[in-house]
């Protein structure tokens, strides 16, 4: 079971008892406790089978938590009533007879100790504190894995399963393809692939050479220098100077910047800034400025609606309040932020689609809310992002590469006070969209969830720096420190979330695939009536990747809004966007105009942003609560339905073709086990029902975690011995 | 119409209410049946109908310097702003439309003058579609236990129960009528759904006439009759659905609920859903809330818990969920009441019904519930929903709640219901019409003092004849969450934060998410079709070609072969990228052979038309009616609204009444 190479069995104890049922110890698990460096590991003493189906991760069995994921361990001695929040180092004062261990994808997990060693448990529960805890980011364990592969080379997929033969039939979810932007020809495909002809990939931070926390390559607008980059960067917090991030057909840029600090300087720079980026727009238009940290909650906010979603989730819905959950769910401003988060994006989507202009996205350091704003734009704009291949390299270009910090706002190495959940926000917006436009994009809800997920494994090293220059220093440092030669490589590599591989199984990667998602051909669907393609396309010709002529005539001409050259008087205005009667009316009028049409889904697709429509993630939220879990029920009965359709449609596209190239048994039978689909229909017009393991939880099992609540009634506040719920900011201090 | 004071008033404005700039221009006509708003654009002249029956309210507002408006509130919640230039004519048609939307006499109701030209057979075949004793007899009933009973023939002993009642055979006439005198309003317990598959039962009664402490003995027997009727359990449930406090005032006026000790083998249990006008209270909250503009998180979210709504949806379904526990899982018979036991009694038997058989899921089971426990039963469909003038106080979202319990169940449970969310919004709709006859009056013996069978139509043979519209795809009738016991679950996560916008919002178009998952399913079932006939095409010409080759074998036809296959796989590996690409890529689409070229390509682009055609009503004169076929055509999450009739055939009569 401990199979991922590097991986230690640090500490373990047996006859420990898994609590399911909050009254009754008849359905509880008996098994082996085990810490390792990677994970703690329940394996059960029966191996009984407690899901049905086998979606599971090669790296982790059904009981296991990432060390990552530990959000605080809990020790309580029921006899002495004692209780103990264990930090790292700390001492135990008294034996254990039980562990109540919080994980950051909400998550409770409940051991006994009464007929296990009380030493031993007490060891377990020490080494679990101490190795989830770790002082050093060269203490979490990729570099473990990742010194191992380059000691033994020949290792390099020994440990960890493949998964059933490879990336083949999934191609498009796998490491390969998913541009990085760790080099300069990626952010060149991507302004030839946007057409950007005036801006210009930028290597001065070759080797980090300006700011440690920009990377190494970027683009900038051509008319600037590197010199004059140079010379601007020392005044950019961070020196971190705008950075594109994407252009629209029309020529309209989105940049993202930091503030500038040296207030003498400001007007300058910032108008040789705007100028450039003037320069670089087709029209010349001018610069929409939007301050995000003025309009957009704080990433402290964030946290704290975070924390109290948290509550609100694990334990709240199954109190006795739940008459009033609407409005705790309000009292999180959980829901309101996605809101403001969404609307604001798309505003922005308004002033590059309509109005024409660049926007600069500006934040004091522009590496938290910009990555937010920046992606959720270009979803809403970009087919491409809402691909599988695309939506991963929009997460490498504008959160692993423009110096999101992960590994502090994940808070890998449980030093709480920077801690803010914002991917985890951009996900659930992008669910928000899913939701909204179920067939515009190419994955499921599944993978955004697994995606989340897989933030709080600490094997990858996608999602564990604060900045790519961090993972080239950390990683030269310790291959010094453990003799590995580097050679021409700029730090260890380490392994890719993206390379889907390393977690699942082809087959269990179908599930990623969104069944309603049919490419290029998808039928229009609009008030219930199906529309082919070329019947849409007579409604609604401005597509995005369709002809930018067309926009240049037909729109910018009914706008009231005509681009002033060269100037700025507009641009530096923060209030632009209510700034007069008639530009908020325009905007008004744009979306009004936007949703009376029917969607395209391969052009831009604007979110409802009224209080009706924003909705909690469930499958997210509340997968690991078995009372919430629906039988046999939830969206995945209708999602398991879609995918035998699909899969029908595909078998009959397939059949189609052989019979046109009438060469019916040729070249298509490798194609013919494979289907996109996870589920698959057993021959045409399959009548076979529904698996009977379907539930609202799918592909996650709440089966084996606590229940919030007994038959009896029981809330689990008072159930845990008295230890509070999430006491992440508290400490329980009644030891001794 | 005498009560048209203005029939026609031009250069009226339609408002927009997301957008206070956005008005159309129009005129406004008054007819018998309908309020009726003609755009002026030339091309569209979208129009908008409104059923006087539908209206709830009317309001005058202050006149402003562009004229009058009048707010006109719909029970469908269609909220229409319109204003109207004259202070006059805004009057005129004020008083009209008071008159006209509360009538007097059944006779002023649509159902007596709308013809769907249907002749005397159609007419009466529609009447037989849902038959009570024909669903009884599915049930198993009559079997050894359970009888029909004619003591209620004549109306004698509850005129408000149907002539046909099941009871246990056990129970004599003599046990039946003491019982009826020992209940409220005589209404006795009879049987709503018998399980077959362990013998237990859901009851139904009011309230018994139990004051502080008197008994009947006659009523005693009755509740052991039912008891026995299931061998298998020795007690019964007796399930009170009101508060506890309700029910214990109720002993003052000497009505009240089963002492235990009186009862032998009597389980008693409350479980508290409110009175019909917390639940009047509790909708306008909702609406209000739905009302709103541009509602933010908070406005939305406190708006909805202070109305309580989804709190007492829950309570129904929770009591729902009781009883069917009680029956499927207990195998425990349970009687039903509230107060006179036709408004949460009726919601509580029909959710609980639906949880248990399949075949209440169904399009035609479906209609039977709704005719066993609601019509039959005399649930007061004319005081709840204010189909004749009367008592504001009697009016109540009684039925509407039930069809929500309906939508939640489906939302859970996405491919256990044969019908969709449209075919619910349907019903809703024509409760309020009365376009049909189904639910005029307060009971049975009054609709039939009406003759509603030989004078009107019946809205079951309208919604079967178009039930391809209201088939849900994901519907599978073998699924195992079809089969069985629904278990909802309820808790909040699931439950309370599920509004239902498809419903309440269903006119705000801007409001909805477009593109359900339903809608795309339907996309994705009409491509299948496509590609299964282009196939079975195929397959014939490749059939004749390989005929054709045999026997003349000759360097052309080969050579023919060899240029489709080029064609065909240049089309295959492009992706396009555009519609533009993609659309020339379908004219490169090698099934387009000269043959069949033409019919394909159109085949391809009347899928849209395919799918209207359904209702006929609707594809007709879809000109002149656009923005009514823009309503309807809706689907069903956007929820189809007006259905086709209000619109359709009759519109010509009714704008020459005008």
């Amino acid at each position: 079971p401990f199979s991922v190479l590097g991986e230690i069995v640090v500490n373990e104890v047996n006859f420990v008892r898994k609590c399911i049922a909050t009254d009754t110890s008849q359905y509880d698990l008996w098994g082996k406790l085990v810490c390792t460096n990677f994970k703690i590991s329940f394996i059960t003493d029966d191996p009984m089978p407690l899901q049905k189906f086998h979606y599971k991760n090669l790296l982790l069995g059904e009981h296991d938590v990432p060390l990552t994921c530990i959000e605080q361990i809990v020790t309580v001695n029921d006899t002495k009533r004692k209780q103990k929040v264990l930090g790292p180092n700390q001492k135990l004062k008294f034996n254990p007879t039980e562990l109540i261990i919080y994980c950051k994808d909400f998550r409770i997990v409940r051991f006994r100790f009464d007929e296990a060693g009380p030493e031993s448990a007490k060891k377990v529960c020490l080494a679990i504190a101490h190795y989830s805890q770790p002082t050093d980011l060269q203490l979490l364990f990729a570099f473990e894995y990742v010194g191992e592969i380059y000691h033994n080379p020949a290792k390099k997929v020994n440990g960890i399963d493949p998964g059933g033969g490879g990336s083949s039939g999934i191609g498009s979810a796998s490491g390969q393809q998913t541009p990085l932007f760790e080099t300069y020809s990626d952010w060149d495909r991507e302004i030839k692939r946007t057409g950007a002809s005036e801006w210009r990939v930028c290597s001065v931070n070759e080797g980090y050479m300006i700011s440690t926390c920009l990377p190494e390559y970027f683009v900038v607008p051509s008319s600037l220098a590197d010199q004059d980059l140079k010379l601007y960067s020392h005044s950019f917090i961070g020196r971190r100077m705008p950075l594109w991030s994407w252009n629209h057909p029309n020529g309209s840029a989105l940049v993202r910047m930091a503030n500038i600090k040296d207030v003498l300087q400001q007007r300058r720079i910032d108008q040789r800034i705007c100028n450039a980026i003037t320069r670089s727009h087709p029209l010349r238009s001018d610069v929409y400025k939007s301050d995000l940290d003025k309009c957009l909650p704080s990433i402290q906010e964030i946290q704290a609606a975070h924390v109290k979603l948290k509550q609100l989730c694990v334990n709240e819905p199954f109190e006795e309040t739940e008459e009033k959950w609407l409005s705790s769910l309000e009292n999180t401003h959980w829901l309101e932020y996605i809101r403001s988060f969404l609307k604001h994006s798309a505003e922005l989507v308004y002033m590059m689609e309509c109005k024409h202009v660049s926007v600069v996205l500006q934040e004091e350091e522009g590496r938290d809310l910009s990555c937010l704003a920046a992606s959720l734009v270009q979803v809403m704009l970009d087919p491409y992002f809402r691909t599988i291949v695309g939506f991963q390299s929009l997460i490498q270009k504008e959160w692993v590469m423009a110096g999101y910090q992960f590994l502090d706002r994940c808070n890998h190495l449980k030093r709480s006070d920077k801690e803010s959940p914002l991917f985890l926000m951009f996900l659930d917006c992008v669910w928000q969209l899913l939701e909204q436009y179920p067939a515009a994009f190419e994955f499921s809800e599944m993978y955004l969830t697994i995606l989340y997920d897989s933030a709080r494994i600490s094997l990858f090293g996608t999602f564990l720096f604060n900045c790519p220059h961090q993972r080239v220093k950390e990683s030269t440092e310790f291959a010094i420190s453990k003799n590995i030669q580097l050679g021409d490589e700029k730090g260890l590599k380490f392994p890719c979330v993206w390379d889907w591989s390393l977690q699942f199984t082809s087959r269990d990667r179908l599930l990623f695939h969104n069944p309603l998602y049919v490419g290029k051909s998808a039928p229009c669907v609009q008030n219930g009536a199906v529309k082919t393609f070329k019947r849409s396309k007579k409604n609604y010709s401005s597509t995005l990747r369709g002809a930018p002529p067309a926009l240049k005539n037909g729109i910018i001409s009914e706008q009231e809004f005509l681009p002033r050259r060269n100037s700025l008087i507009l641009k530096l205005k923060p209030d632009f966007l209510q700034q007069t009667e008639s530009q908020s009316n325009s905007m008004e009028q744009y979306f009004r105009d936007w949703f009376a049409k029917p969607v395209d889904l391969h052009g831009v697709i604007l979110p409802h942003v009224s209080g009706t429509q924003i909705k909690l993630w469930k499958l997210c939220y509340f997968r690991w609560v078995p009372e919430a879990q629906i039988n046999h029920g939830g969206f995945i009965a209708a999602f398991h339905k879609v995918s035998l359709l699909a899969d029908e449609v595909d078998t009959l596209n397939r059949n189609l073709r052989q019979y046109k190239s009438n060469s019916p048994l040729q070249g298509n039978c490798s194609e013919l086990d494979q289907g996109r689909m996870y589920f698959r229909a057993n021959g045409l017009n399959d009548t076979s029902g529904a698996p009977d393991f379907l539930s609202s939880s799918f592909p996650f099992s709440p089966v084996g975690n606590l229940c919030r609540r007994s038959i009896l009634g029981t809330p689990l506040s008072k159930f845990l011995s008295g230890a509070k719920i999430w006491l992440s900011t508290e400490t329980l201090a009644n030891e001794d | 119409m005498e009560h048209i004071r203005m029939p026609k008033v031009e250069n009226v404005r339609l408002l927009d209410r997301l957008s206070s700039r956005k008005a159309a221009l129009g005129t406004l006509y008054l007819t018998a049946t309908h309020v009726i708003f003609v755009e002026n654009v030339s091309e569209t002249r979208k129009e908008t109908w409104v059923l006087h029956s539908q209206i709830s309210s009317i309001e005058k507002q202050a006149t402003t310097a562009t004229g009058c408006p009048l707010l006109i509130r719909c029970k469908n919640f269609q909220v229409i702003q319109l204003v109207i230039p004259q202070e006059r004519d805004c009057h005129d048609v004020y008083i009209s439309l008071i008159r006209l939307a509360r009538p007097v006499k059944y006779e002023e109701l649509y159902c007596f003058s709308f013809n769907p030209k249907l002749d005397k057979e159609e007419r009466e075949r529609g009447w037989k579609l849902v038959d009570l004793s024909e669903e009884y007899n599915r049930m198993g009933i009559p079997n050894d236990c359970w009888q029909m009973s004619d003591v209620n023939r004549d109306y004698g002993v509850c005129d408000s129960y149907p002539t046909e009642v099941y009871v246990p055979k056990s129970a004599t006439a003599h046990i039946i009528v003491g019982s009826s005198k020992f209940r409220s309003r005589r209404r006795f317990p009879a049987l709503s759904y018998y399980y077959k598959d362990n013998n237990a039962s859901i009851c139904r009664s009011s309230q018994p006439l139990s004051g502080f402490s008197a008994r009947c003995l006659e009523d005693e027997q009755m509740l052991q009759a039912i008891r026995k009727a299931n061998p298998g359990s020795d007690f019964i449930y007796v399930v009170d659905t009101r508060p506890k406090l309700n029910a214990m005032a109720n002993r003052a006026a000497g009505k009240g609920y089963e002492n235990e000790d009186n009862y032998s083998n009597i389980k008693f249990q409350f479980i508290g859903i409110e009175n019909i006008h917390v639940m009047r209270n509790s909708l306008q909250k909702m609406l209000e809330v739905c009302e709103m503009k541009s509602p933010s998180m908070s406005d939305f979210l406190w708006g909805l818990e202070n109305s309580g709504w989804l709190k007492h949806i829950k309570a129904i379904m929770d009591a729902g969920i009781f009883i069917a526990k009680a029956v499927a899982e207990e195998g425990v018979s349970v009687l039903v009441h509230c107060s006179d036991g036709w408004d949460r009694t009726a919601q509580v038997c029909s959710v609980a019904s639906l949880l248990l058989d399949p075949y209440y899921r169904t399009v035609k089971g479906f209609m039977v519930l709704i005719e066993k426990d609601w019509v039959s039963f005399g649930h007061k469909f004319n005081h709840r929903y204010g189909n004749l003038d009367g008592d504001p106080k009697e009016i109540s979202p009684v039925i509407d709640q039930f069809i929500e319990c309906v939508w939640q169940l489906m939302e859970q449970f996405p491919c256990a219901f044969e019908f969709n969310e449209r075919f619910l919004i349907h019903i809703q709709h024509h409760i309020y019409s009365c376009q049909f006859g189904n639910f005029l009056c307060n009971s049975q013996k009054e609709r039939r003092e009406l003759k509603i069978r030989e004078r009107t139509y019946s809205l079951w043979a309208h919604l079967w004849k178009n039930r391809a519209d209201y088939l849900n795809p994901l519907y599978r009738s073998e699924h195992s969450q079809t089969r069985g016991t629904l278990h909802p679950q309820m808790a909040p996560c699931n439950f309370l934060y599920k509004f239902w916008s498809g419903m309440y919002n269903r006119f705000e178009k801007g409001l909805h998410p477009r593109q359900s998952v339903t809608d795309y399913l339907m996309a994705v079932k009409e491509e299948t079709q496509q590609l299964e006939e282009e196939l079975e095409v195929l397959g014939e010409r490749l059939a004749n070609l390989q005929k054709l080759q045999s026997n003349d074998n000759k360097v052309k036809s080969k050579q023919q072969d060899r240029s489709k296959e080029l064609g065909l796989s240049a089309s295959n590996n492009s992706l396009a990228n555009t519609p533009q690409e993609y659309s020339s890529e379908l004219k490169s689409f090698p099934s387009r052979s000269p043959s069949q070229g033409d019919e394909e390509d159109s085949a391809l682009i009347l899928t849209q038309d395919n799918l209207k055609s359904s209702d006929p009503d609707l594809s007709a004169n879809s000109d002149q009616e656009s923005g009514v076929e823009d309503l309807s055509c809706r689907s069903p999450s956007g929820g189809g609204c007006l259905p086709s009739e209000d619109s359709g055939k009759d519109s010509d009569e009714a704008v020459c009444l005008a």
